[in-house]
């Protein structure tokens, strides 16, 4: 067998091989399967069911809003209208909120015996997580040091300094609000929650205060901007 | 002799390296352009063991096979009409024959080589 041959050979052989490669591969992938057991299954219609409640309630609440509306129509237009705004407002947390709720302190923890370095703020992330966990105890109204969290607030770590949208958390203890309409519940769960772990790790003594009857978060101060909405044509008529 | 064997084991790990995958749509393609080109190997193997290789018509024939399988599949799917078990049958048939005659010459030698080692 020539040299050339062999080389042909070969060539041949390694097309072929990668093809094979190729073709194992693609009948290989495995089709996405349903691999819940029941109880998963009961979970996730329970979940879907909760959704579904809520949105009827949604729908119901709407459609009181539109026939008010209608109702009162000739009578007096702005109240209603005025009304809608407020409640948006309070929504948007554009407002006052005074109600029951938890104050949480957030303090540095460093014993004695401590040497290395010290941080002087608290990281985004961990920041963001304990945020997701207060919405997921079911917190209506949050203020990190002072400053209200609404929709669009970013907090973000911008060159070592954690940010909630523009103002800097530099100094200890950092002080969140939270109004939540089960303050005692909140409590309880936030006692047994791991997140004081999550920031004895890093250096963070995370305390909670006894449920309290009068919790005051003051309205965002920023304005809000709205980039990517516009009227419908026919709300304009 | 032991090249070709490890070209194939190179192209095998080349392509489970890459972790290429094709459309599931086209896999049919690419079976029928595998099989075509097994064929033409084959084809060569048979040819140069009886002495009739032909490094033109093996190279040629080795992507006009794979080039004339695939769209004869094309044009199946086009047309509504499985062609390409055509190219299936046809390539399936010569496999096994080129790997009969390859079987065949390799054990006359076999046999040859024996007999003169008893001699």
């Amino acid at each position: 067998m020539t040299r050339k041959t062999i080389w042909h050979f070969t060539f041949v052989s390694l097309i072929i091989g990668f093809m094979l490669a190729v073709q194992f591969q693609t009948s290989q992938e495995p089709d996405v399967r349903d691999t819940r057991d029941i109880w998963e299954i009961r979970r996730d219609l329970q979940k879907e069911q909760e959704l579904h409640k809520q949105l009827l309630n949604e729908i119901r609440k709407y459609e009181e809003t539109l026939e008010k509306y209608e109702q009162q129509r000739s009578e007096n237009k702005g109240a209603i209208l005025r009304q809608t705004v407020e409640e948006l407002k309070k929504e948007a947390g554009l407002t006052e909120v005074v109600g029951e709720g938890v104050v949480l302190y957030i303090e540095q923890m460093y014993d004695e015996s401590y040497v290395g370095p010290v941080s002087d703020t608290i990281s985004a992330d961990l920041l963001r997580r304990l945020i997701n966990e207060l919405n997921m105890y079911g917190a209506e109204h949050i203020s990190i040091a002072d400053q209200r969290l609404v929709n669009t607030t970013v907090i973000r770590d911008i060159n070592g300094v954690t940010k909630v949208d523009s103002y800097p958390l530099r100094s200890f203890p950092i002080e969140i609000k939270v109004i939540t309409p089960d303050a005692e519940k909140m409590y309880n769960r936030l006692k047994a929650s791991t997140i004081a772990d999550d920031f004895a790790l890093e250096n963070l003594l995370l305390t909670v205060s006894e449920p309290q009857q009068r919790v005051v978060i003051s309205p965002y101060d920023g304005a809000v901007r709205v980039k990517q909405m516009e009227a419908v044509e026919e709300a304009r008529r | 002799m032991w090249l070709p064997l490890l070209g194939l084991l190179l192209g095998i790990l080349l392509g489970l390296l890459t972790d290429w995958r094709i459309p599931s749509e086209y896999s049919s393609y690419l079976s029928i352009a595998v099989l075509a080109a097994f064929d033409t190997l084959i084809g060569g193997i048979r040819a140069h063991l009886q002495n009739i290789y032909d490094e033109h018509v093996f190279v040629s024939g080795f992507f006009f096979n794979i080039i004339l399988a695939t769209s004869l599949a094309f044009l199946g799917v086009h047309l509504g009409v499985d062609l390409y078990l055509a190219a299936v049958f046809a390539f399936g048939v010569r496999l096994f024959q080129n790997i009969a005659v390859i079987r065949r010459i390799l054990l006359t030698k076999w046999l040859e080589n024996r007999q003169k080692n008893r001699l």
